[in-house]
């Protein structure tokens, strides 16, 4: 019961009363974890944030990105964007059930600011916005050896167009201009 | 011993092989800076890191200030960044 009441409390002399804390964290999940993986995630993390007094603010993906060095084993990843208000042990808390799950390879948190008031942040998740968060993304990967093939493709193309007006040219001498055109 | 003398000793203790360059002093304090510098709100966070990026050498070690032309303050806000985005792979540590 003396523990319920502490919930979402910052306990410090320092800071005023009935205000709370604001944090960010980023997670980074393995790129094998699927949308509905990733959603019941978030709504474990939200049932946290109800249960210790504090209140998730803005959720938000970054997509699957390429790590700049392989995090247990993993060489991408899928980001995850939190924001979120709460009192001393949020954080602990947090981490706990990020260091559980396996879908998480990395996390970090960072305070951005004291003594909020938390009735004057109001929370900007909405249905849309979690949907859109447990959404992985596409594979950057893939992307880019997409990009690779529609280049080389246009390249082709081009080649190809250049060819048949250099035929032409040959219909026609002294047309210089084209000429030099090719060679760039 | 004339001026002329003195300036020659320090630059051949100090400087060593520097010394051509001598002169700072008196001359102006122009210094070359990265470009986005310039920009007067310019924010060094954890979060862009296609911003740091710029302020990394080519083997993924930090600039210093004498080239990047950041202020104090800002290099140790842009200390503080790439060590965050360190942490979270998403800038390398080396490469």
């Amino acid at each position: 019961m003396a523990q319920a009441a502490t919930k979402g409390v910052v306990r410090s002399v320092s800071s005023k009363q009935g205000t709370q804390r604001e944090y960010e964290s980023v997670t980074i999940l393995r790129p094998a974890t699927s949308k509905p993986e990733i959603a019941a995630l978030i709504e474990r993390m939200q049932g946290m944030f109800g249960d210790f007094g504090g209140r998730l603010i803005k959720i938000d993906s970054w997509g699957t990105r390429i790590l700049a060095f392989p995090v247990k084993h993993e060489r991408k990843g899928i980001y995850l964007y939190w924001r979120y208000l709460g009192g001393s042990d949020i954080v602990a808390e947090f981490e706990r059930l990020m260091g559980l799950s396996d879908k998480v390879i990395r996390f970090y948190t960072v305070k951005i600011d004291d003594d909020v008031d938390p009735e004057a942040r109001p929370s900007e998740v909405t249905e849309e916005l979690l949907e859109a968060a447990s959404d992985p993304g596409p594979d950057p990967e893939e992307l880019a050896r997409k990009a690779a093939e529609e280049a080389a493709r246009r390249a082709a193309e081009e080649a190809a167009t250049a060819r048949d007006r250099g035929d032409d040219d040959d219909d026609y001498y002294g047309d210089d201009d084209d000429d030099d055109e090719e060679n760039d | 011993m004339s001026d002329d003398m003195r300036d020659r000793d320090r630059d051949r203790g100090d400087r060593g092989d520097r010394g051509e360059r001598g002169g700072r002093e008196g001359g102006s304090s122009r210094r070359k800076r990265f470009a986005m510098v310039a920009d007067k709100n310019l924010v060094l966070d954890y979060k862009n890191p296609q911003l740091l990026k710029n302020f990394l050498s080519d083997r993924g070690k930090i600039v210093p200030a004498r080239i990047s032309g950041l202020s104090a303050r800002q290099q140790r806000q842009l200390t503080k960044a790439i060590k965050r985005a360190r942490m979270l792979a998403l800038l390398p540590y080396t490469s």
